[in-house]
C-alpha cells in the first residue's frame, strides 16, 4: 500500500462535501419504519425520565425542593428587576419613538448575546453526546438510521442548553408585557417565540460541531479555543465601546444617543434575535398580524435549520465519528525541567514546612486538577468576568454618583467572590474524598495515615481558594479607592472565608462520601454537595454581614457630614469601633468553628470509613 | 460471511490495522489474538461499522459495512469489551428497546427475552435498574441483547472478561453451539485457553498485521512444537517478532514488520529482582 497516496486521497475526499441522503430515503421494506423508530426513542426517553423523577422524589426530595426554591427565587428576582427596569425606562423616556428604540436595543443586545451562547452551548453538548459518549457507540452499532441517532441527541441538546435561556428570558418578557400593557395574545405567543428562537442557534451549533469534527478532527480543540477567545474579545470590545468615553458624559442624553448608535449592530435584519424582538414588540403594540408573521418566519427558519442539521448528520456523522476515533489525545507538556513545570515546583516550595507525604498528595491533587480543563475552565471564565468587572469598576463611577455606597459595593464584591468560591469548593473540593475512595487502594497501601490525606486536601483547598480570592478582592478595593482599613478588613475576611469554606467542603466530603459515583459533578449534585453549598452560602452571608455592617457605618461616620450632628450627641466613634472589633472577632470565631467542626467530624468518619 | 479485503486503518498517522485480508465462513468460530495495542479492537470496530477503513473493503453477509451500515448491522450481534447499558432502565426495558430497534414484534420480543433470560440466568435481576448490576451481570445482559434477533454473525470483544466460571462455561458452549448452527463467531481475546478450546481458526495479530492464520494444530506444526500450549506458541511467535522483526519465514506466517530490540531491565538502571530473605518463622502469621 502506498500510504502517502492513500492518505492524500483520503484527505482530498474529506475536503469535498459528501453526498447528503434524505432523512427518510427509500429503503427496503424490512427496515424498521421511521415512525416506529421515532416511537422507540421517545419510549426510551420517557422511561429514563420517569425513572429519574421517581428516584428524585424518593431519594432526593430535599435537593429537588432546594433547586426548585432557588430557581423560583432567581426567577422572582429577575422578574422584579426587569419590572423595575422597564418601568424606569418607561418613566424616564417619555418620547415614544426613543422608548421603542431603547427597548429594541435592549432586546437586540440581550437576545443576540444569548443566541451566541446557545450556539456554543448546544454545539459543545452535542459534541459530548455524539462523539464522546458510550451511548453513541452503542447506537451506531445498531441498525438504526444515523439521522435518528443524531436527532435523538440533538433534541436532548436543545433541552439541556435551553432551560437556562427560558429561566432568564421568561421573567423579562413577562415583565415587559405587564409594563407595556400588552394584549392577551402577547402572552400566548411568548412560548412559541422562545421555542422557535432556541431551535435556530441549536441547529447552527449542531452544523458547526459536525463540520468541525468532520473536516478538522485534529484541530477541533484549537478551533473551539479560538472561537471562545474571539467571542470573549468581541464581548469585551462591545462592552468597552459601550461604556468608554468621558466619565462626565455618563447618563446624559448625548451619551444615551451615542450608546444606542453603538448598539445598532444588534438590529441586523437577518438576525433571529431581531426577528424575536420585533415580533414581540409588534405584539405589545397590538399588531398581531405582524407579530404572527415574525413568528412564522422564525418557525420556518427553525425547521429549515433542523432539517439541514439532520441532512448534514446523515452525511457527516458516521465518517466524523470514525475520524475522531483516529485522533490521539496529545497532552500539552509544560516546558520545565525535571520535577515538573514551575507551578508544581512553586507549590512544593510553598508547602516546604509540611511533611513530605502531605506535599506530594497536594501536588498529585494539583496535577489531576489542572489536567482536566473541563473542571476549571468554567471557573476561569467566571473569575475572568469578575476580573474584567473589577478592572473596569471605575468606569461605573460609583465614587462619583454613589459616594456613600462605595464601601457597600466593595463588600458586595467580596460576597460575590466568596459565593463563587463556595461553588468552587462544592464542585471540586467536596468530591475529592469520594473520588479518592475508588482508588483508595493506592493511598491505603502506602505508609501514611488517613489524617494526612485529609489534611493535605484541606491545605490544597485553602491555598487554591485564598490566592485568587484575596487577589480579586484587593483589585476591587484598589479600583474603588476604599480606605486602607477597609482593604485590611476585606483581606482578613477573605482568608476567614476561604479557610472556612475549605474546612467545610473537606469535612463534609469525608463525612458524606459517595464512593459509587465516578463523576465529580454528580457527586457535587448529591445531598452532601447540596448541603455543603447551602452551609457555605449561609457562612459567607454571616461572615460578610458581621464585618460589613459595622465597617459600613464606621466609614460613614468618617466621610459624611450628616453624621456630624449625631457624633456630637453620642460617642458614636467609640461605639462603632467596638462594634467593628466585636464583629471581626465574631467572624474569626465563626471561621474557626466552620473549619474545625466539619474537619473533626470528617476526620473521625474518614478513619472509620471502609472502602 | 465476513470479508476483510486489504483493510487498513491508522490513528493519527500510526497504523493500527495494516492491509488486513481475511475471510471467515459461516459455521466458523474465529479468534483474533494479539498483545495489547495489536489492532484487535480496531478490527472489530471496523467490522461493526463504528470505524471506517482508510482503504480496503469490508463485507458482512454480502453487505458493504461502509456503504450499507444498517444492512450489515442487521446481521450482526455485537458484544463490546465495555458493556453499555442505560443506567435508568431495567435489564428487561433495555432488551425491549434493543428488540424494538431490530424490528421484532411484541410477541416475538417477549419470547426472545424469555429465552435469553433463561439461557443467561437473568431472571433474578432482570427487572432491577441496570445501575445496580455488577460487571458480570451487565455483560450477560449485553450478550442477551446481542442474541435477541438471532444474528448471522456474532462479534465479541473479550467476551469472557468479568464473567464468573459458570458464565464462562456457558458462553463457551453457546459460541460453539452458535457456530455449529452455521453462523459465524468473530471474537478477540487475551484468554488463550478459551481460544484454544473453542476456536476453529485463530489469527495472531501484532502491530496491525496478521502474522499467523490457521488452526492451533497448524501453528504447532509450523513451530515444530507438537505438545506446546497455545500460550507458549503465542509468546514464542510474538517475542520472536519483537526480537528480529520477522516471522522467521514460517509457512503460516502472513508477513513481518520491523521490531524493536528487547530491552534488558538492567539497562534501565533498575535493580534486578532478588528473592526476599527468608526469615525464621516462629509461629503462624
Amino acid at each position: 500500500m502506498n500510504s502517502d497516496t492513500d492518505s492524500g486521497a483520503t484527505a482530498a475526499a474529506r475536503l469535498s462535501w459528501p453526498a447528503m441522503p434524505g432523512m427518510w430515503a427509500a429503503e427496503p421494506d424490512d427496515f424498521l419504519p421511521p415512525e416506529r423508530e421515532a416511537r422507540a426513542f421517545w419510549w426510551l426517553r420517557c422511561r429514563i425520565a420517569a425513572t429519574l423523577m421517581r428516584q428524585t422524589f424518593r431519594n432526593a426530595r430535599f435537593r429537588f425542593a432546594l433547586v426548585l426554591a432557588l430557581s423560583a427565587m432567581l426567577w422572582g428576582a429577575l422578574f422584579w428587576m426587569a419590572l423595575d427596569g422597564f418601568q424606569f425606562v418607561r418613566q424616564g423616556i417619555g418620547h415614544a419613538a426613543t422608548h421603542d428604540l431603547t427597548i429594541r436595543a435592549v432586546f437586540g443586545t440581550f437576545f443576540g448575546a444569548l443566541m451566541v451562547m446557545l450556539v456554543f452551548s448546544s454545539g459543545i453538548i452535542l459534541y459530548g453526546s455524539l462523539f464522546q459518549s458510550r451511548e453513541a457507540a452503542y447506537l451506531l452499532a445498531q441498525p438504526v438510521r444515523t439521522q435518528r441517532v443524531f436527532l435523538h441527541k440533538f433534541q436532548e441538546a436543545v433541552l439541556l442548553s435551553s432551560w437556562g435561556f427560558l429561566l432568564l428570558v421568561s421573567p423579562m418578557l413577562l415583565a415587559y408585557g405587564i409594563v407595556a400593557e400588552a394584549p392577551w395574545y402577547y402572552y400566548l405567543l411568548l412560548l412559541p417565540f422562545m421555542v422557535a428562537f432556541i431551535y435556530i442557534p441549536a441547529a447552527l451549533g449542531a452544523l458547526v460541531c459536525l463540520a468541525i469534527v468532520y473536516w478538522i478532527p485534529g484541530a477541533r480543540l484549537k478551533v473551539l479555543s479560538l472561537g471562545v477567545v474571539l467571542l470573549l474579545a468581541a464581548a469585551i470590545w462591545t462592552a468597552w465601546s459601550v461604556i468608554a468615553g468621558p466619565e462626565s458624559d455618563m447618563l446624559t442624553p448625548d451619551w444615551f444617543r451615542e450608546m444606542l448608535g453603538r448598539l445598532s449592530f444588534t438590529e441586523g435584519r437577518l438576525l433571529p434575535s431581531w426577528w424575536l424582538s420585533s415580533g414581540l414588540l409588534e405584539a405589545t403594540q397590538g399588531d398581531w398580524s405582524q407579530s404572527v408573521l415574525f413568528l412564522a418566519l422564525m418557525i420556518s427558519n427553525a425547521l429549515m435549520g433542523r432539517q439541514l442539521a439532520i441532512a448534514a448528520a446523515g452525511a457527516l456523522y458516521r465518517p466524523a465519528y470514525s475520524a475522531l476515533c483516529g485522533q490521539h489525545r496529545q497532552r500539552w507538556r509544560w516546558p520545565g525541567r525535571r520535577g515538573g513545570p514551575w507551578f508544581d515546583r512553586l507549590l512544593l516550595a510553598l508547602l516546604a514546612p509540611m511533611p513530605a507525604p502531605m506535599r506530594l498528595l497536594a501536588l498529585k491533587d494539583l496535577r489531576i486538577f489542572r489536567r482536566d480543563p473541563v473542571q476549571w475552565s468554567q471557573f476561569l471564565i467566571f473569575f475572568g468576568l469578575l476580573l474584567l468587572y473589577f478592572v473596569n469598576i471605575r468606569r461605573l463611577s460609583y465614587d462619583v454618583y454613589y459616594v456613600g455606597w462605595v464601601n457597600m459595593v466593595s463588600f458586595l464584591n467580596l460576597a460575590v467572590v466568596g459565593l463563587l468560591m463556595s461553588t468552587f469548593t462544592t464542585r471540586f473540593i467536596y468530591p475529592m474524598i469520594s473520588l479518592e475512595g475508588r482508588r483508595f487502594w493506592v493511598l491505603g497501601l502506602m505508609p501514611i495515615s488517613r489524617d494526612t490525606v485529609l489534611w493535605s486536601k484541606f491545605f490544597f483547598a485553602v491555598g487554591g481558594a485564598t490566592l485568587p480570592c484575596c487577589g480579586l478582592v484587593l483589585l476591587s478595593d484598589v479600583m474603588l479607592r476604599v480606605a486602607p482599613m477597609v482593604i485590611l478588613s476585606h483581606q482578613l475576611t477573605c482568608v476567614i472565608l476561604c479557610v472556612g469554606l475549605a474546612g467545610t467542603a473537606v469535612g463534609l466530603g469525608a463525612r458524606l462520601p459517595n464512593l459509587r459515583e465516578e463523576s465529580p459533578s454528580r457527586i457535587a449534585a448529591g445531598f452532601g454537595g447540596t448541603l455543603n453549598l447551602v452551609l457555605s452560602a449561609l457562612y459567607i452571608v454571616a461572615v460578610v454581614l458581621l464585618t460589613a455592617v459595622p465597617m459600613h457605618f464606621y466609614q460613614a461616620t468618617r466621610s459624611t457630614s450628616t453624621m456630624d450632628a449625631l457624633r456630637g450627641s453620642i460617642p458614636l466613634d467609640t461605639w462603632l469601633f467596638w462594634w467593628l472589633g466585636a464583629g471581626t472577632l465574631a467572624s474569626i470565631v465563626l471561621g474557626i468553628l466552620a473549619t474545625a467542626i466539619p474537619l473533626a467530624i470528617g476526620i473521625r468518619a474518614f478513619r472509620r470509613l471502609e472502602f | 460471511m465476513i470479508q476483510f479485503a486489504d483493510v487498513s486503518r491508522s490513528y493519527d498517522g500510526k497504523v493500527a490495522v495494516d492491509g488486513l485480508t481475511l475471510e471467515v465462513q459461516g459455521g466458523e468460530l474465529f479468534a483474533l489474538l494479539g498483545p495489547n495495542g495489536a489492532g484487535k479492537t480496531t478490527s472489530l470496530k471496523l467490522l461493526v461499522g463504528l470505524l471506517r477503513p482508510d482503504c480496503g473493503e469490508l463485507h458482512v453477509c454480502g453487505h458493504d459495512v461502509v456503504g450499507q451500515p444498517r444492512d450489515a448491522a442487521r446481521h450482526i450481534g455485537y458484544v463490546p469489551d465495555q458493556p453499555f447499558l442505560y443506567d435508568k432502565l431495567t435489564g428487561r426495558e433495555f432488551l425491549e428497546f434493543s428488540a424494538e430497534m431490530r424490528g421484532l414484534d411484541r410477541a416475538m420480543t417477549r419470547r426472545q427475552i424469555d429465552r435469553e433470560s433463561a439461557r443467561f440466568r437473568l431472571a433474578p435481576f432482570l427487572d432491577d435498574l441496570t445501575e445496580t448490576y455488577s460487571h458480570g451481570m451487565k455483560q450477560r445482559v449485553v450478550f442477551a441483547s446481542a442474541l435477541l434477533h438471532d444474528p448471522d454473525v456474532l462479534v465479541l470483544d473479550e467476551p469472557t472478561v468479568g464473567l464468573d466460571p459458570r458464565s464462562v462455561r456457558l458462553v463457551k458452549d453457546l459460541l460453539r453451539e452458535f457456530a455449529r448452527g452455521g453462523r459465524t463467531v468473530f471474537m478477540s481475546t487475551h484468554t488463550l485457553s478459551v481460544a484454544e478450546e473453542i476456536s476453529d481458526r485463530i489469527g495472531i495479530f501484532h502491530r496491525g498485521r496478521l502474522h499467523f492464520l490457521g488452526t492451533v494444530d497448524e501453528l504447532r506444526g509450523i513451530r515444530c512444537s507438537h505438545n506446546a500450549s497455545l500460550e507458549a506458541l503465542f509468546l514464542e511467535l510474538t517475542e520472536e517478532e519483537e526480537a528480529d522483526g520477522s516471522a522467521s519465514g514460517c509457512p503460516g506466517a502472513v508477513s513481518g514488520t520491523a521490531g524493536e530490540p528487547r530491552t534488558d531491565v538492567t539497562e534501565l538502571g533498575l535493580p534486578p529482582f532478588a528473592p526476599l530473605p527468608v526469615e525464621e518463622e516462629d509461629g503462624p502469621r
